[in-house]
């Protein structure tokens, strides 16, 4: 990525008696939609933790909008950046959202009181309820316009769709594509839904075992990712290894074969060479993927 | 703006190649004319579900090629297409289906007596025998 980097990580790690994290070197361009996906105990949750500064790496170094994070007063820096967590704390479930609202405000210069009441008024939101009073979903929009509310160049979100119903899911990623539309903006998101990640993001980022395995831009990922299915006497397994770019070659009855490859086009080449028939071809979903490349971080980590 | 894009996501050809093609067909078949607005590169990588470096390729493509033009600022338009351009490219747009038809058949086991039949029906279908 040559792009410029809204976020930067150089060898970040952080060890816990559980958990290793890192050491991750990772760019976050600026301009673009990157979503970090990978499954539960990956170190999404605990990257997001180490951008916020809610926690503190024990080596490396990580740069946001051009801030050194804990080099002196970080306050200016956290006014350009937006936070939609994944969890809500219960310390503020007797408050009333315009209370919580005009709390908030104060830290932001930048605050807009329109953007704020258009963007409760799209997600269709009253914000004169107990926030413990709101439904899920409802408390994720209220929150979703509190960090769009003051501009912010740079927005981190956590599982951005958890709670929503499909109608409030559309709506969320329509304003979340109307931030992005002047280009200067920069969104992260952890995920694991797959058709979020799909809608959304440009660069995907896999993290498994506290490692970022891959970052992919989107399109390139699923138009080189392919299962190919070989159905042919003469074709044998031992065969399928010099495929180029595979990695995962399995029988699935019958006398067929399926083959995954990272390097579509070269395979498709290869195969039409060697006069291989094939007997159809899958283009391969985010969860195939992953899946994939945890497998092969596992065995990476055991030889 | 809408536009007439699809994508074949199981095809092997890549994204912005697909749109490539597709959205040139448009531009010298005269679908859409000298000075149009396209959708800025966020909303029509929005309506095709791909990301913005996939549409930001297509549309740097195009302008080299003199179909589009970029302002700064207001965006991507139309250019203005000569009438030879629109003759050698209004053809490149039919070679590319015709190829895609002779793939299909070849993944079938088609002859290519068998084609040749097919193609004859279908242009007596159109053009009547």
């Amino acid at each position: 990525m040559s792009e410029e980097a809204a976020i930067r990580l150089s060898h970040v790690e952080q060890s816990r008696p559980h958990f290793q994290l890192g050491p991750i070197t990772l760019e976050i361009p600026k301009g673009y939609v990157t979503a970090i996906v990978g499954p539960n105990g990956s170190g999404k949750s605990s990257t997001f933790r180490l951008l916020l500064e809610l926690s503190k790496p024990d080596k490396g170094e990580i740069t946001i909008l051009g801030h050194r994070l804990g080099d002196g007063d970080d306050t200016k820096l956290k006014q350009r950046i937006g936070y939609l967590p994944e969890l809500f704390g219960v310390h503020d479930k007797s408050m009333r959202g315009s209370y919580k609202t005009a709390f908030n405000r104060r830290w932001y210069p930048d605050w807009d009181l329109n953007r704020y009441r258009e963007l409760l008024r799209v997600f269709e939101v009253d914000d004169s309820i107990r926030l413990g009073s709101m439904s899920k979903g409802t408390r994720r929009k209220y929150e979703l316009a509190l960090a769009l509310a003051h501009h912010p160049e740079l927005l981190l979100l956590d599982e951005p769709s958890s709670g929503l119903d499909p109608l409030a899911w559309r709506t969320m990623l329509d304003v979340l594509h109307r931030f992005m539309d002047s280009g200067d903006r920069t969104i992260l998101m952890a995920s694991h839904i797959v058709e979020e990640v799909k809608r959304l993001a440009d660069y995907i980022v896999f993290m498994g075992h506290g490692r970022v395995l891959g970052v992919y831009e989107k399109d390139e990922l699923f138009s080189n990712w392919h299962a190919f299915y070989i159905h042919s006497e003469r074709f044998t397994r031992k065969d399928a290894e010099a495929i180029p770019g595979q990695c995962v070659i399995e029988e699935t009855g019958g006398g067929t074969i399926r083959v995954v490859t990272k390097e579509a086009f070269a395979a498709e080449q290869w195969l039409e060479k060697e006069e291989v028939r094939l007997a159809g071809r899958q283009s391969l979903n985010l969860d195939d993927i992953l899946a994939v490349l945890i497998e092969q971080e596992r065995l990476r980590v055991r030889s | 703006m809408w536009l007439p894009i699809q994508i074949n996501e199981q095809s092997a050809e890549p994204l912005y190649f697909q749109i490539e093609v597709q959205l040139r067909a448009l531009i010298v078949s005269g679908q859409l004319s000298e000075g149009t607005l396209l959708p800025s590169i966020r909303e029509l990588a929005q309506m095709l579900k791909c990301s913005v470096i996939t549409v930001r390729r297509v549309y740097q493509d195009l302008e080299s090629e003199g179909l589009l033009r970029t302002r700064q600022g207001t965006g991507t338009y139309v250019a203005r297409v000569e009438q030879r351009e629109m003759d050698r490219h209004r053809l490149e747009a039919v070679i590319e289906a015709i190829e895609g038809a002779v793939a299909a058949g070849k993944l079938v086991q088609c002859s290519k007596e068998e084609l040749a039949d097919l193609f004859r029906e279908a242009l007596d279908k159109h053009y009547g025998v």
